[in-house]
């Protein structure tokens, strides 16, 4: 059972030092040049936390006050730990370049004489995008995909800070990435129908980022709720709250009348025009039911409110969970323009 | 922190769980760690303790989708501090590295059959490090067992307990478990006492056909309609808002 391996120089046999994830080293002594066999050079970096204790429990307590939480939270909440973790997250520059080629409709004409006309596209795809992921089970931290990607690298451990440990694998990452990356650039484009597209993703390293999160646990009439706040930026990640059962009723309230009256205008106008407007009735209609909808879904689960990806609960507008791609260097389109 | 002896002069050398190279403080070797043949103990340190724990219980059986009395009537029958064992195989699969985890340990709680590592800060385990006399479930499926039906090349594999609290709750005559992940605070549980959708439905849909109807009357009997109608609504709204406030208490 072996569990390690003590790394000469094969030329001369002095002790060499090599860096985790660089690909080549020089031997210190006979000055030959070597190459690094192993794990794929992922680099890592760790950035700098930014927040103290104060700040991360003033950022909770912020969070606490809006977005139709129980009333009387900031008062009665009552702050029981906040600590800092390290938490990873793979990362992947990569530049996507290919065409996309289908068809939009355009209706043409006034009145009587419209027509609806497919016009055909065809554009080019060339920008540089960068995706990330968490690097281990987020369980109930909630955090799957940064917004946030920029800090100040240290070189060494923070010590005292817990690191959380990869279990995902670099591989599977670097697949999720190419294919996320892929149908955003697919999307960027802004061809409604699609017939056609090629696009290529040229990947650069994965990179290892270990992000500094403050997790703040605070108690709510004996119930333990959280918040996870971005150690960088200083914004609320994730969380969980509890409701306010007047909101919800309120949100019913108001969802059933905008629904029911909105569906009575809607009915009206299908049955006083005759001809082409019917389409906004049906419209009026459609948009007042996903209003009673959405009320009626958060007086059934508002009893809990949550933010960023944690399971239950109810969230305003859509859930976090998107594919883990921003933009990076806008630039770099820009140039291309110009050189044209 | 685990100690491997520097191969070149002897000298202990501590090294950490993610570590991949070591440098013997001595005499400046870099010490390349292969994990590929050896099997690792690793550990995962509680981040959550026994208050937390009932406190993150209490919360998740006051959810939406949980029986309405569940958080004021479930009586605790028991509430245990658990490492659990799964092994964490990493493997190399034509040049690419795949992770899998598979149980050490025949179970029924629920959560630890969908098997992933949970986040956490994990440690090597060995006779150095304290458990804290908490209870640590024996692994009964030997790594042997998965070895040989592992696609490609072992990377490294170890055995990882991770930190669980296990509780059984009883609720109107049945008992239920449920288990929290000591490190991250996620609640599992597959069966429990749910919640009746019906009457916050039932409420939903009468004010939607109240206020539908006083809509069209509104509309079709316009302009002397509009007037009544808007006369109704006025009074539907406090009645609608009163009911449901009741129902979100109550149900």
């Amino acid at each position: 059972m072996e569990i390690s391996i003590s790394m000469n120089c094969p030329s001369c046999g002095g002790a060499l030092s090599i860096e985790e994830g660089s690909r080549t080293t020089s031997c210190p002594y006979c000055s030959s040049l070597l190459a690094v066999e192993g794990d794929g050079g992922v680099s890592k970096i760790m950035f700098t936390n930014n927040l103290d204790r104060d700040k991360a429990i003033a950022s909770a307590k912020k969070w606490m006050k809006g977005g139709f939480k129980a009333r009387d939270l900031p008062r009665k909440a009552e702050i029981t730990e906040c600590y800092p973790i390290y938490v990873p997250f793979w990362k992947c520059s990569a530049r996507a370049a290919g065409w996309v080629c289908g068809w939009r409709e355009e209706t043409r004409g006034d009145g009587k004489n419209s027509r609806t006309e497919r016009i055909p596209m065809e554009k080019m795809v060339m920008r540089d995008f960068n995706w990330n992921q968490v690097a281990c089970d987020a369980g109930d931290i909630g955090i799957e995909h940064l917004k946030n990607l920029a800090g100040k690298a240290v070189l060494h451990d923070e010590g005292s800070i817990p690191t959380f440990e990869v279990t995902t694998s670099p591989s599977d990452s670097k697949a999720m990435a190419v294919e996320s990356i892929r149908r955003t650039a697919v999307n960027s484009a802004g061809v409604p129908h699609i017939t056609f597209s090629k696009v290529h993703v040229f990947p650069g390293e994965m990179e290892l980022i270990y992000y500094p999160v403050w997790m703040v646990r605070y108690k709510y009439s004996g119930r333990m709720y959280f918040a996870t706040v971005d150690g960088i930026t200083g914004g609320v990640l994730s969380g969980r709250a509890p409701g306010d059962a007047m909101w919800r009723s309120v949100a019913m309230t108001l969802g059933m009348a905008a629904g029911g009256f909105g569906t009575s205008l809607g009915l009206g106008i299908l049955l006083n025009v005759q001809d082409d407007s019917s389409g906004l009735g049906i419209l009026v209609i459609l948009f007042c039911l996903s209003v009673a909808g959405g009320a009626f879904m958060f007086f059934r689960h508002g009893s809990e409110m949550t933010t960023g990806d944690v399971k239950g609960g109810y969230q305003f507008g859509f859930r976090n969970g998107g594919s883990g791609v921003g933009n990076e260097a806008m630039a770099d389109m820009l140039k291309i323009k110009v050189r044209r | 922190m685990a100690e491997i002896k520097c191969t070149k002069c002897g000298a202990p050398i501590a090294f950490d769980s993610g570590d991949k190279f070591a440098k013997c403080k001595y005499c400046d070797t870099q010490i390349f760690i292969d994990k590929s043949g050896a099997g690792f103990f690793y550990i995962m340190p509680y981040f959550i303790d026994q208050a937390n724990a009932q406190g993150i219980f209490k919360r998740w059986t006051a959810g939406s989708l949980m029986a309405r009395d569940l958080e004021a009537t479930a009586r605790i029958i028991s509430f245990k501090q658990q490492y659990f064992p799964v092994y964490l195989f990493k493997r190399d699969v034509d040049g690419k590295e795949k992770v899998q985890v598979e149980p050490a340990r025949s179970t029924t709680l629920p959560g630890l059959h969908s098997l992933k590592v949970p986040a956490g800060d994990i440690k090597i385990f060995d006779q150095n490090y304290d458990a804290g006399g908490i209870e640590l479930l024996k692994p009964d499926i030997d790594m042997a067992a998965y070895l040989p039906q592992l696609p490609g090349t072992a990377k490294e594999q170890a055995l990882v307990f991770f930190p669980l609290w296990t509780i059984q709750y009883e609720y109107k005559g049945r008992k239920y478990d449920a288990v929290i992940d000591g490190s991250s605070g996620e609640v599992f549980s597959t069966d429990y006492p749910t919640r009746k959708a019906a009457p916050y439905f039932i409420i939903a849909a009468i004010a939607f056909i109240a206020f539908l109807i006083e809509g069209l009357i509104g509309v079709l009997l316009w302009p002397v309609g509009f007037a009544c109608g808007g006369a109704l609504a006025l009074v539907t709204i406090p009645v609608v808002f009163i009911a449901a406030y009741t129902i979100v208490r109550r149900f």
